[in-house]
């Protein structure tokens, strides 16, 4: 969790706005300390989170939440913490001896299958108050806090095959869902790749579509770049914090530089880095 | 232009607000419903993209009343049975009855939010077809629809435009708190009307016109076709005044072949060479191959 973020996003875990629809997306930049630090951060207020890691294991998650000094071990014991290990899953199905799921959480694989319902199914029956795949028999404080999905990422499932309108509809019934029924957050990365020559055409449209329609769903946008002028050491790049509101006021953006840390991040204004002034 | 679209059109028509990810129309389409409500308009709304609780938001009791919201937002494909209404039942035959499900004296408005979810969906043929015959069947006096333009192929795009009498396209503008709405719309007649204006909606929804974008200003002949003379600023001289232009006529040139020079070539004069051959003794000079000797 990023002191510095909360206070731009003029958020805590004790008070945060609720039903929001978080857009990370990066272009030539990495930002997966952002995924890092939802994670933390909705894990600290007590919400009970739903977590698709599709292009990490566990453990790795787990040993960067430990550094922000939050336990994943800890938070899955008691259940307030749903993992899907994506990338573990779907090898299980790729691999002829591999090992079939039981539930149709990833049954984008099959051939007759071309939508992500079995997922979206599983992020409901994780989420919703009453059953739960973590099994929470006490109706403790945490089952108050608003439940959060956090997706990492949601391009992996193009590169998997899935056609971006599919994915759209993912998001579609993850915000009206999570967001709105349950009064949740959802928070999901994309990332952009850079336009090559090799790629096929019908791919880069893909990828661009899923991205303006997410943007579209979004409430509120982060999108990392890297520096414009290259490599930094001091600078690791921009963010691009766009508040999407309907009205003109509540529509704006403001883009601040960042460095990432061992623990943690800050974040400054353009050109207020301590390495320049 | 823009005013005139949103105080009411006549019977028949059908609008297009199109929007890109850089600047939602949700709120100019909200302010239209509005709008319409306060005309005392029946309103039903085929709700795909925003929940049902955002559209009556600011609104008088008596208002929301006249405004049916027919919700596909929980569930617009039907995945977990939840739905009032999919995506799969848009036909004319479904909306009329959900719109005659209303007891009400005058005919409806119909809000699509958003025509997107319907182009992502549907074949766009069989959505042109099925518009047409919404607008034809009489049930509803208009359709208006938002269509987020960069989210599928210009083509697609643009036949679904092509049904409407009026599109409203509206543009983020850098400078300032307004947006360029440019409002294209085709009368009865066949005329079609072009208008950019630049506007912004207030706290109550209402919409106020600030400017009109000018087009005289640009059909004015451009400046920049005036051509520049690219030898104006030089620090040598490009120009031949008359009397230089004269003196360089003159010079001739090194490979001109003038009389002169043709008179040298043909008397030569002495000390001009010449080639003396007196044949060897041991020359085998064959006449018939002279060059034999080159062992060509």
């Amino acid at each position: 969790m990023f002191t510095d973020l909360n206070s731009i996003l003029n958020t805590s875990p004790d008070n945060f706005k609720q039903g929001e629809f978080v857009l990370i997306l990066d272009r030539k930049a990495d930002a997966s300390f952002l995924v890092h630090h939802f994670l933390s951060f909705y894990l600290r207020a007590g919400c009970k989170v739903c977590f698709l890691g599709l292009v990490q294991s566990f453990s790795h998650y787990s040993a960067v939440s430990q550094r922000l000094g939050v336990s994943l071990a800890q938070a899955k014991e008691k259940g307030q913490l749903v993992f899907l290990e994506g990338l573990k899953d779907c090898l299980g199905i790729l691999l002829p001896g591999g090992t079939k799921p039981e539930r149709p959480t990833l049954d984008f694989f099959s051939p007759q299958c071309s939508d992500l319902r079995g997922l979206f199914e599983f992020v409901l029956s994780s989420l919703s108050p009453a059953g739960g795949a973590g099994g929470q028999g006490d109706s403790g404080p945490e089952s108050l806090r608003p439940p959060v999905l956090i997706v990492d990422d949601l391009s992996v499932l193009l590169s998997l095959g899935v056609s971006a309108g599919a994915v759209l509809d993912f998001a579609h019934y993850c915000k009206a869902h999570v967001c709105h029924e349950l009064k949740g957050s959802a928070v999901v990365l994309v990332r952009c790749e850079e336009e090559e020559e090799e790629e096929e055409e019908g791919d880069e449209q893909g990828a661009e579509m899923l991205l303006k329609g997410l943007t579209h769903q979004c409430t509120l946008a982060l999108q990392v770049q890297g520096l414009p002028t290259g490599y930094c050491r001091d600078i690791h790049g921009q963010v691009d914090i766009w508040w999407r509101g309907e009205s003109q006021q509540q529509n704006h953006r403001k883009v601040f530089q960042y460095k990432v840390q061992d623990k943690g991040a800050s974040f400054f204004a353009r050109g207020t880095s301590s390495a320049v002034l | 232009m823009l005013l005139d679209v949103l105080q009411g059109a006549e019977a028949g028509s059908f609008i297009i607000f199109r929007d890109s990810a850089s600047c939602p129309g949700r709120r100019l389409l909200k302010s239209y419903v509005h709008a319409a409500l306060k005309r005392e308009e029946e309103v039903h709304v085929l709700e795909f993209e925003a929940s049902e609780e955002e559209l009556p938001t600011g609104l008088d009791v008596h208002c929301a009343q006249r405004l049916h919201i027919h919700g596909g937002f929980a569930d617009p494909l039907g995945w977990i049975k939840r739905s009032s209404f999919t995506v799969h039942q848009f036909t004319s035959r479904s909306i009329s009855t959900l719109i005659s499900s209303q007891p009400q004296s005058k005919s409806a408005l119909l809000v699509i939010d958003s025509l997107s979810w319907l182009v992502r969906h549907l074949d766009p043929v069989v959505i042109c077809k099925r518009l047409q015959e919404i607008r034809r069947g009489g049930a509803v006096k208009t359709i208006i629809g938002l269509l987020h333009a960069d989210l599928h192929q210009i083509s697609v795009v643009g036949s679904v435009c092509h049904l409407a009498s009026t599109v409203i396209s509206v543009e983020p503008r850098t400078n300032g708190q307004w947006v360029l709405a440019k409002t294209t719309k085709r009368t009865k007649s066949g005329k079609v009307l072009q208008e950019e204006e630049l506007f912004s909606i207030q706290e109550n929804l209402t919409v106020t016109v600030h400017s009109k974008v000018s087009h005289t200003t640009q059909t004015q002949p451009e400046t920049d076709s005036v051509e520049a003379d690219p030898a104006a600023n030089l620090t040598f001289n490009l120009h031949l005044s008359e009397m230089e232009r004269e003196a360089k006529e003159k010079v001739a040139l090194p490979f001109v072949f003038s009389q002169e020079k043709k008179s040298a070539l043909l008397n030569a004069g002495q000390g001009a060479g010449r080639i003396l051959y007196e044949p060897d003794a041991n020359d085998d000079f064959d006449q018939e191959d002279p060059d034999e000797d080159l062992d060509v």
